[in-house]
């Protein structure tokens, strides 16, 4: 376990009970300063409420949430001081025209890094002298992102970032992210979009139903899956019913397609014995272990 | 036999989906052109019943007829009073101007919720998409509109007509038909102008303060007409003004629905036509899209509090002014007629002792303070909308405190409020003093000084209500401020009991400047809201954001 200095956050049976639904349940999580880390989930897995936790915005059921080893609730100003925010809904106020927000989100933050918003204004393209209510959902989404940005808050929590952007300003969104990372910031990443958690993420958590199902490296976590093998032999197919840990079989004459979970020799063993023509190995995608975690069945064979 | 569910080809428009924003707009307006349905039939019912039980023996019908008929207060305030010896004068009186002035505010916040508020939320570029364009939509909008006006009329007339039925009351089923009409002329009037208002502003609070600039022209108009000997013609000036001049049930002027009918088509019309020459989301008043930064109040709640209020403040002080200055220019002509006569004793009723213009402007400002009271309702709605769109939680995230964001925003709300206070006491004095009443500039200011504490109170009850139950927070402040001002309007009528105004928050306070203010009244009031607003602020600790 990380000692708790060095954790941006730290979440202790954290729960959000709504009346009969749990949107949270018993979250411990750890997030190490100067780690980004990727938050995935489906839609109502707890996501937001999570992040709405740990800024005090709502209070938990049970548990405890701290950030940089101040407890979230008891106060959550002396928080807030060290964090910068990327809400889910680009909801601003629409008298406003993207400088005087830009001003007012400094303002009640505090610090400002004045040299790299105006960069920041630069590399994402916005017009700040527009109003608020002129703004497309990316451009309010761009004002949101500055805000956050600019303000080089040792901690980024951000959801659902690139929501509404362009893929050229979600390649500005990365590179931004990258700079974070280099300066030791820490970036708590709420996403869908899975290439980009996998582009930038030292670690991603995975929600489902309120819960955590499943936390660690992106390597450590292709561990726990199955890697895909496609291989074609020169003989006849081998019996490969001695092998351990496969799995989805598919035989079609001399090419075969199929998953091992475990070691991958045995299986190379048997099918050397036909000789081997051609071989793939692969390692699951960020997409294929998310939909293996959010398949019915593998969900289900974890709970029990 | 085999149901098909779905046609699996596209038959191309329907009329169903032409007139999808006509039925949705019906829809949303159901329930309240039920509820102001009832409350106008209601109100119709209690004047009859009242009166009836009130004033039985036809002595006591002439002699009302004979005080308040010439009484120029009372014909400023609600209208001229006419044929007041019969239970439909009496009637027609008493239910005309409260059920006009409702019926427009309701017409005008109604219809630019459904129409701009709408856009501004962004739900009217789905509604557009399908198959309509923005001018067909407006028209279907106010389709919708006129189904729940009609809804509104024939609810009331089933009332009016049922109570017409009394052998006490005696109103005919044309007359109740006529009745209705005249009483849901004035929402039909503001049903359009809140819609031509929504065309030209781009927000909807704009709209909503466009159309009440005119109803407080209308209004003002109205009321120097009927005060001012001379000036009757301003009457046909105002579109109250021809509400009024149907006298339903006295003295029937149908043609006095030619210029309603003509200004409704003609906003209606007006609102159409903008509609078709504006993008979704725009406006024809377009504000500039761009323009230089003002970062001068944007350093925390407070300031952003005030820069985001700065034109409801800035409307609400034009519109108290102006209104304080109208009253102060017949308060003299008014009052004069108010010394001996059973005016006076309804004026005692009202806390407003004496004769005179003093005492008449004791009356208006009680009516100032409902006024800043409402102020209070619709200042604190914008906080809630605040919290409600997520827009809180920018200022929450960062070093502000829920308590600072809280009292900043109280703060700026009470401030607007004394600000409105003192320019209804000032305008008052300014309007008094051209027509020569006698009223000094310090008893005017007091006058509006001591308007501030009910209108801090009904603040109370709203931040209360905002750390308990943010969501009613709005409904909660309106209910104490509709209880207080209807309870102010009967009890002040009706002699017998004064439990009503008992009951009602602005009968504590001392109706200046008839009287002399009382502070510790004053002082009490301002105290418990001060305690409404801690409580409310300790719950608001113990809460999660609530948005919508």
């Amino acid at each position: 376990m990380s000692h708790q200095a060095d954790l941006a956050i730290r979440t202790q049976g954290l729960a959000k009970q709504y009346r009969d639904v749990g949107a949270l349940v018993d979250l411990d999580l750890e997030v190490t300063a100067g780690e980004v880390i990727g938050y995935l989930g489906p839609n109502g897995a707890g996501k937001t409420t999570t992040i709405r936790l740990l800024l005090g915005l709502i209070r938990p059921s049970a548990g405890r949430a701290q950030i940089f080893g101040v407890d979230c609730q008891r106060r959550p100003v002396e928080t807030h001081r060290r964090v910068a925010v990327v809400p889910g809904e680009a909801n601003l106020w629409p008298e406003l025209t993207g400088a005087e927000t830009l001003h007012l989100l400094g303002q009640v933050h505090g610090a400002v890094d004045v040299v790299y918003r105006d960069e920041l204004i630069d590399r994402f393209e916005l017009d700040p002298s527009k109003k608020v209510r002129t703004y497309s959902r990316g451009n309010r989404q761009k004002v949101l992102l500055i805000g956050a940005l600019m303000t080089r808050a040792d901690l980024l929590l951000m959801d659902e970032p690139t929501s509404g952007l362009d893929p050229l300003m979600e390649q500005a969104f990365r590179v931004s992210v990258g700079e974070a990372r280099e300066r030791g910031q820490t970036v708590f990443l709420s996403s869908h979009l899975l290439s980009e958690v996998e582009a930038l993420c030292n670690r991603v958590a995975i929600l489902r139903q309120g819960r955590l199902v499943e936390v660690g490296s992106l390597s450590e976590m292709r561990h726990l899956s199955a890697v895909t093998v496609e291989a074609t032999v020169a003989g006849a197919m081998p019996d490969l019913g001695g092998v351990a840990g496969l799995g989805g079989v598919a035989i079609q004459g001399k090419a075969l397609r199929c998953q091992v979970q475990g070691p991958i020799e045995p299986l190379l063993a048997v099918l050397m014995k036909s000789g081997v023509e051609s071989l793939l190995i692969r390692k699951p995608s960020l997409e294929e272990l998310f939909l293996a975690l959010y398949g019915q069945n593998s969900y289900h064979a974890r709970e029990r | 036999m085999a149901i098909a569910l779905a046609s699996p080809t596209v038959t191309g428009p329907t009329f169903l989906a032409r007139t999808v924003v006509a039925r949705r707009t019906a829809r949303r307006s159901l329930r309240s052109a039920v509820l102001w349905g009832y409350v106008f039939g209601i109100t119709v019912a209690s004047s009859a019943y009242s009166y009836t039980t009130i004033y039985k023996t036809a002595a006591e019908r002439q002699r009302l007829d004979a005080v308040f008929g010439a009484n120029r207060a009372v014909a400023a305030l609600f209208g001229p009073a006419v044929h007041l010896d019969t239970v439909p004068g009496f009637t027609a009186y008493k239910s005309s101007m409260a059920v006009m002035i409702i019926g427009a505010v309701w017409g005008l916040m109604h219809s630019t919720r459904l129409l701009r508020g709408e856009e501004d939320a962004g739900r009217w570029d789905l509604l557009v998409s399908g198959e309509t364009t923005l001018r067909q939509a407006v028209l279907q909008a106010l389709s919708g509109f006129a189904a729940a006006a009609a809804l509104v009329w024939a609810i009331t007339f089933v009332i009016t007509a049922a109570v017409g039925q009394a052998s006490s009351v005696r109103i005919s089923v044309s007359s109740s038909l006529y009745m209705s009409a005249a009483m849901v002329s004035s929402a039909v009037i503001f049903l359009a102008v809140g819609a031509l208002t929504s065309q030209l502003a781009a927000s909807r609070r704009r709209a909503s303060s466009y159309a009440g600039v005119v109803l407080g022209l209308s209004y003002g108009l109205r009321m120097v007409g009927d005060a001012v000997p001379g000036l009757h013609w301003l009457v046909w000036t105002s579109p109250l003004g021809w509400v009024e001049e149907l006298r339903p049930l006295t003295d029937p002027q149908p043609l006095a629905f030619l210029p309603i009918a003509a200004f409704t088509a003609a906003a209606g019309l007006a609102a159409i036509n903008f509609a078709g020459r504006r993008d979704v989301g725009g406006s024809v008043l377009g504000e500039r899209s761009s323009r230089e930064a003002h970062l001068g109040m944007l350093t925390g709640p407070f300031g952003l509090t005030f820069r985001l209020m700065r034109s409801s403040i800035i409307s609400w002080v034009v519109a108290v002014a102006i209104g304080g200055a109208l009253v102060g220019i017949t308060a003299q002509a008014a009052g004069s007629t108010v010394v001996g006569s059973s005016v006076e004793q309804v004026f005692t009723r009202l806390g407003a002792a004496g004769a005179g213009a003093r005492a008449f402007l004791g009356v208006i400002f009680v009516i100032l303070a409902m006024t800043v009271g409402f102020q209070a309702t619709t200042q604190l709605g914008l906080m809630r909308g605040d919290e409600a769109g997520g827009r809180a939680d920018h200022l929450l995230v960062g070093n502000v405190s829920r308590s600072r964001w809280f009292a900043g925003w109280l703060l700026a709300v009470a401030a607007s409020l004394l600000a409105s206070s003192i320019a209804a006491g000032l305008f008052t004095w300014v309007g008094a003093s051209l027509q020569g009443s006698g009223i000094g500039i310090w008893s005017s200011l007091a006058a509006g000084v001591n308007i501030f504490p009910p209108a801090l109170f009904i603040l109370g009850t709203g931040a209360l209500a905002i750390g308990f139950l943010p969501r009613f927070a709005v409904a909660v402040m309106y209910t104490v401020l509709g209880w207080s001002t209807l309870a102010e309007l009967v009890g002040g009528f009706v002699g017998e009991s004064h439990w009503a105004l008992d009951t009602s928050l602005f009968h504590q306070m001392a109706a200046a400047p008839a009287v002399a203010p009382n502070w510790q009244t004053s002082a009490v009031l301002a105290g418990l809201a001060i305690l409404m607003a801690i409580v409310g602020h300790q719950a608001l600790l113990r809460r999660d954001l609530q948005e919508e």
